[in-house]
């Protein structure tokens, strides 16, 4: 395929504020081609791609459509020229029928100008038949059907709105196996229509399945652009870390017996996740890894009883959980969480003290708890992981995002709990807050707290972790020992 | 969050960063809005009557006119500052005095049992309220509504649409006997009233329960992941809200001196007018007792007030207490700092 750039971008810059997302960036897409974007979290993907879909609209450097040069000021203007997007939350309507879901907004006016029902079923389904779908009733809500089936309509709308060039972010992460393959059938398709492809995802093994060309981004610029065929997974993740990698794989854990295991998930089954059989012991921490969509944050919601399970059990400090718990269950029994959204688990309105004794208010006074005590313990926690200013009365929501988390933290450092579930505890700060706050995280541990922290940032789960349990698309797929691990292993094993 | 306590952010480079957790003496002078509009209607009512609204009589009146008002915006306070709203207080509030009366006067009960009795019904469609509300995730704006019509149809049917006038000794004196002989201007229902406050600031202030429905209000999914039971938080109140209007009821009856077989639909939207002019955000999470005793007070001296003022065309009023009364919210809004902050 050597035809012309459908679409081309020269020396893109953007920076926000202080931070250059992106510096002069070369990219070109060719007519019928799917092109792969690929690097860690914070390379540029996301900007790269918002630019090409016209979502921001200050930028350096040259758009060019079709050897014109273009300027996109929304999202609107740029499918109005033919380049749509597929974002990861699809943007469809449920409730609506797969046929409605199709001509959202552009339905088929009859003469009356009434919308012609009939036209449109009938296009709808003859659209889906030419890609294979027969079996689609475009009369039924689109919630009826699966994720994988939702996808196909959106892709089918953008389509049916003109758009030439398909932008996809992440496709696959929410999809099974089976609608993966499906979903690479339609790329196939699609490419023989002569559409072009922007396909963003952290699989490296699908890129190599589904790309023509793969350019890859560290630190918001380009370095390369490679044939898939000139290419190998190796190679790709040497250019995405920016240094070679070993091509030995680690050893397996050794399934090491703890003396005291404190948590023990055996066998635990959800939609999200299934067959997760995993165990913590006192003074440990263990990294939970997965890119987004892997079911590691759903199998942590599940152990503070946030995500109801259907198979399997939870057991802390050998005391089985019934079937289902409540998060108040949970914490009396042992279990703390703290999640990624700070906004959802802290009361930002309101005092440092009175977020971090919320928990354990009934251990402080039976009915009336008395506020010097209550100061006592905050100021205490809140010393000990440094919060700063070290304010008790502040409301939390004046404090920067690395201070909010340690708050979070501090929760539990003065009834400390058995088992402390982490979600994602260092998502958006800067270097010094993300280490100081793995540092609490550690020190947890080092009190005897069985730690697991759920990430999909390599950086953070190698950094704090004794063990790492990898999963990918809903099951565990392999247990390492830190020792001497690098992020190219755990991205392989993706 | 959208609801904030003074500035988001101190800017880079502001001078001496003001000592952490002290408030400014602005940020005091405005959280406390609502009693800087009660005094000055208290000014201009004082000047524009003439003398005769500032006569310790009318004033003692206001505290009167103010004492339903007020058990019920103490049961209401509990309910929104958890989020949730109570649509069912002023039929309830009709329904428990009928029961009271009817009891006491065909099926002879004796007194206080019929009063008690009554009582423990209001509780009891409190309960109802929020238990329904939660086991069936139905929003409480939807399960009230449909328990006021309940109550008031229960009202109809226990009453045979008639009027009672003839009440128990107990039930009169709660509602116009004075404390202290007949001289004492204190009355036993404005006793009763200031009571209610009392203890329901104090239980909001101190308790561990009063720190639950807070937070609750504040953030249910943060509160959950901190262990509150905020379902039980949520039931409790919207059960102390069915219990107080219940005693709203006896009060009122007792007041009017009869038991009326329909509520007085106005009571509803005037308790939540007075809590929010209170400054308790409709979202939870936001507000004080004292607050609303003050917003109540604001709402009855502008009852009172307009009444006072012979030169307003009675037909005026109502249109002039719509008015004062969006202006005083949105003073309270802007003053007491409750802007959003976050537009997303």
């Amino acid at each position: 395929m050597n035809a012309a750039p459908v679409l081309e971008l020269r020396s893109i810059s953007k920076n926000f504020r202080a931070l250059q997302a992106l510096s002069e960036v070369n990219f070109d897409l060719r007519e019928g081609e799917t092109h792969a974007l690929c690097g860690e979290n914070g390379a540029g993907k996301s900007t790269l791609m918002r630019i090409l879909a016209g979502i921001y609209s200050e930028y350096q450097g040259e758009y060019l459509l079709d050897g014109q040069p273009v300027h996109f000021r929304s999202p609107r203007e740029a499918l109005r020229r033919g380049i749509g997007m597929i974002h990861q939350e699809l943007s469809v309507m449920p409730e609506l029928t797969v046929a409605e879901n199709m001509f959202l907004g552009r339905q088929p006016i009859s003469p009356h100008g009434t919308v012609d029902w009939g036209a449109m079923n009938r296009t709808a389904e003859e659209e889906l038949a030419k890609l294979g779908f027969l079996e689609i009733d475009v009369r039924r809500p689109l919630e009826k059907y699966p994720l994988g089936i939702q996808q196909v309509v959106e892709v089918l709308r953008t389509i049916l709105s003109g758009a030439r060039v398909l932008i996809m972010d992440e496709p696959t992460t929410a999809l099974s196996p089976a609608e993966i393959e499906r979903l690479i059938q339609l790329i196939d398709t699609l490419r023989r229509t002569h559409r072009s492809i922007v396909y963003i995802s952290h699989f490296i093994s699908e890129v190599m399945r589904v790309a023509d060309r793969i350019t890859i981004l560290r630190d918001g610029r380009n370095v390369g652009t490679v044939e898939r065929q000139d290419s190998t997974v190796g190679v790709l993740i040497s250019m995405i870390l920016g240094r070679e990698v070993s091509a030995a794989a680690p050893p397996p854990a050794s399934a090491k017996e703890h003396e005291r295991v404190l948590l023990d998930v055996k066998g635990l089954g959800a939609d999200a996740f299934t067959e997760v059989t995993l165990q913590v012991g006192a003074g440990e921490v263990v990294g939970l890894y997965g890119a987004i969509g892997a079911g590691h944050f759903e199998t942590a919601r599940a152990l503070f009883g946030l995500y109801r399970y259907d198979e399997g059990s939870v057991a802390v400090a050998g005391e089985t959980f019934p079937r289902v718990f409540s998060p108040r269950f949970a914490i009396e029994h042992g279990v703390a969480y703290a999640i990624e959204s700070r906004r959802k688990s802290l009361f930002l309105d309101d005092a440092i003290f009175k977020n971090i004794t919320l928990p354990h208010l009934h251990r402080i006074g039976r009915f009336v708890p008395r506020l010097s005590k209550e100061l006592e313990i905050a100021g205490a926690a809140i010393t000990l992981v440094g919060v700063h200013p070290p304010e008790p009365r502040n409301p939390v929501g004046k404090l920067s995002g690395g201070n909010q988390q340690k708050v979070a933290l501090a929760r539990w450092l003065t009834f400390p709990p058995k088992v402390l579930v982490v979600a994602e505890p260092t998502r958006g700060m800067d270097v010094g807050a993300k280490s100081e706050v793995l540092k609490i995280v550690r020190d947890l541990a080092e009190q005897g707290i069985a730690v697991l922290v759920a990430s999909s940032e390599p950086e953070t789960v190698l950094a704090v972790s004794d063990r790492i349990v990898v999963m990918s698309r809903g099951r565990v797929v392999r247990q390492l020992m830190n020792t001497n691990l690098d992020k190219d292993v755990l991205m392989r094993l993706l | 969050m959208n609801r904030s306590e003074g500035p988001v952010l101190e800017k880079e480079g502001s001078r001496k960063r003001r000592r952490a957790g002290a408030r400014t003496w602005t940020e005091r002078f405005t959280a406390l809005a609502p009693l800087w509009t009660l005094l000055v209607l208290g000014i201009v009512f004082g000047f524009g009557s003439g003398g005769s609204f500032l006569r310790t009589v009318n004033l003692n009146n206001i505290l009167i006119q103010s004492s339903p008002l007020a058990i019920l915006a103490t049961g209401m306070t509990f309910v929104l500052l958890t989020g949730e709203i109570d649509l069912s207080i002023a039929a309830v509030m009709g329904l428990t005095g009928m029961i009271a009366a009817r009891l006491y006067l065909d099926l002879e009960i004796p007194e206080p049992w019929a009063v008690l009795v009554a009582l423990l019904c209001a509780t009891g469609l409190g309960l109802v309220n929020g238990v329904v509300s939660m086991r069936f995730r139905i929003p409480t704006f939807m399960t009230t509504l449909a328990m006021s019509m309940i109550a008031d149809g229960l009202n109809q049917w226990v009453s045979g649409g008639k009027t009672i006038f003839q009440l128990s000794s107990l039930v009169q004196d709660i509602g116009s006997a004075r404390i202290g002989g007949d001289d004492s201007l204190l009355r036993v229902m404005t006793a009763i009233a200031i009571g209610t406050l009392l203890v329901g600031l104090l239980v909001l202030r101190f308790t561990r329960f009063g720190r639950y429905v807070y937070m609750s209000g504040a953030s249910k999914s943060a509160a959950r992941l901190a262990g509150v039971n905020v379902n039980m938080v949520i039931i409790s109140c919207l059960t102390i809200c069915g219990f107080l209007s219940g005693v709203a009821g006896v009060v009122m009856a007792g007041h009017l001196g009869s038991a009326l077989p329909t509520s007085i639909p106005s009571f509803l939207i005037e308790t939540i007018a007075a809590v929010v002019l209170g400054g308790t955000a409709l979202t939870g999470g936001r507000g004080s007792m004292f607050l609303t005793a003050v917003g109540v007070l604001i709402y009855e001296t502008l009852r009172n007030g307009l009444d006072n003022i012979t030169s307003i065309n009675n037909f005026m009023k109502v249109f002039i207490t719509g008015l004062v009364l969006l202006v005083a919210l949105i003073v309270n809004v802007v003053f007491s700092g409750h802007r959003e902050r976050d537009l997303a």
